[in-house]
């Protein structure tokens, strides 16, 4: 799921790009210097999770992992996806580096909204703690193909039509990492339950503290 | 008796020099080389021509091989990620102090 170069007309692209880049210095402006190797970690995990292609039927399908990065960095997240973006598209050529705006915003948005999602409603056992998790990483993959269809319907493609397929095609990412941000949640949750703590909705201390 | 000789040696040399073998090949008609010469020939030119389609097919395999990220491209960026964010801990901990 990544809008490559000269897809996009040119107010979109520059638009993503403003809104990128406003969501970014937000995003890092909130991330706690504490929480720098967390944030670090975290966005490897994403740069090298999309190298993780899983066969499915005739077909594969690779991670893209919003909802999770979401849930763990909160705030920090649209920072993370962003540079990890950043380097797909220079070292891989995962999109093209002028669609990298809307790139960002596709799966920054979602990681962001899955973050609060999360934290709002994660609850303190860890069953729904897991639950939430599940469902707030399938939410991160089918917003993100939402956000897709979106961004595609600008260039004058046909919003529902686009959603459809993107939906249908990301049907099994959407179910695995559901399955997989579930596992991680309750494995974080049961080992190291403060990495799922983003300060997110009440910043525990002033930026860069 | 004497002919034969002469034309190898002019076809000998032509295909040497490269640079005149259509007119060598029209002073001597094909007829008059043995017919098992024409059939080597046909036979090397057949396989060469296929060695070259293997080795086009590998090139572009080689060529699809290249655009996937290796594991130099996976280990720089994660190196550049911790190196980046390496960069915002210091600059962090020097404005704390």
């Amino acid at each position: 799921m990544h809008i490559s170069d000269g897809v996009l007309p040119i107010s979109i692209t520059v638009g993503g790009y403003v809104a990128s880049a406003a969501l970014a210095s937000f995003s890092a402006a909130r991330t706690r210097s504490v929480d720098l190797p967390k944030v670090a970690v975290v966005t490897s995990a994403f740069f090298v999770a999309s190298l993780i292609h899983v066969p499915f039927g005739p077909t594969s399908v690779h991670l893209i992992l919003p909802g999770l990065v979401g849930a763990m960095l909160g705030t920090s997240a649209f920072l993370s996806i962003g540079l990890g973006l950043l380097l797909q598209s220079l070292l891989f050529q995962f999109g093209g580096i002028t669609a990298l705006g809307a790139n960002t915003l596709m799966m920054g948005l979602p990681a962001l909204l899955c973050g609060w999602f999360f934290q709002t409603f994660k609850g303190n056992t860890r069953t729904c703690q897991m639950t939430i998790g599940g469902l707030s990483g399938a939410l991160g993959t089918a917003l993100a193909a939402v956000i897709l269809a979106l961004l595609l319907a600008t260039g004058g493609e046909d919003f529902f039509g686009v959603a459809k397929i993107a939906l249908v095609a990301h049907v099994p990412v959407i179910l695995i990492e559901g399955a997989l941000t579930a596992f991680t949640v309750g494995f974080l949750g049961r080992v190291k339950p403060e990495l799922l703590q983003p300060a997110f909705v009440k910043p525990s201390g002033p930026p860069h503290a | 008796m004497m002919r034969f000789p002469k034309v190898l040696i002019v076809g000998g040399l032509s295909a040497w020099l490269m640079t005149f073998p259509v007119s060598a090949a029209a002073q001597a008609p094909a007829a008059e080389y043995a017919p098992e010469l024409v059939t080597l020939l046909k036979e090397q030119t057949g396989k060469l021509s296929g060695d070259l389609r293997h080795i086009q097919r590998e090139i572009a395999a080689l060529r699809a091989d290249l655009e996937k990220p290796g594991f130099r491209d996976i280990f720089s960026g994660i190196g550049y990620i911790f190196g980046l964010f390496g960069v915002a801990a210091f600059v962090a901990s020097r404005r704390k102090e």
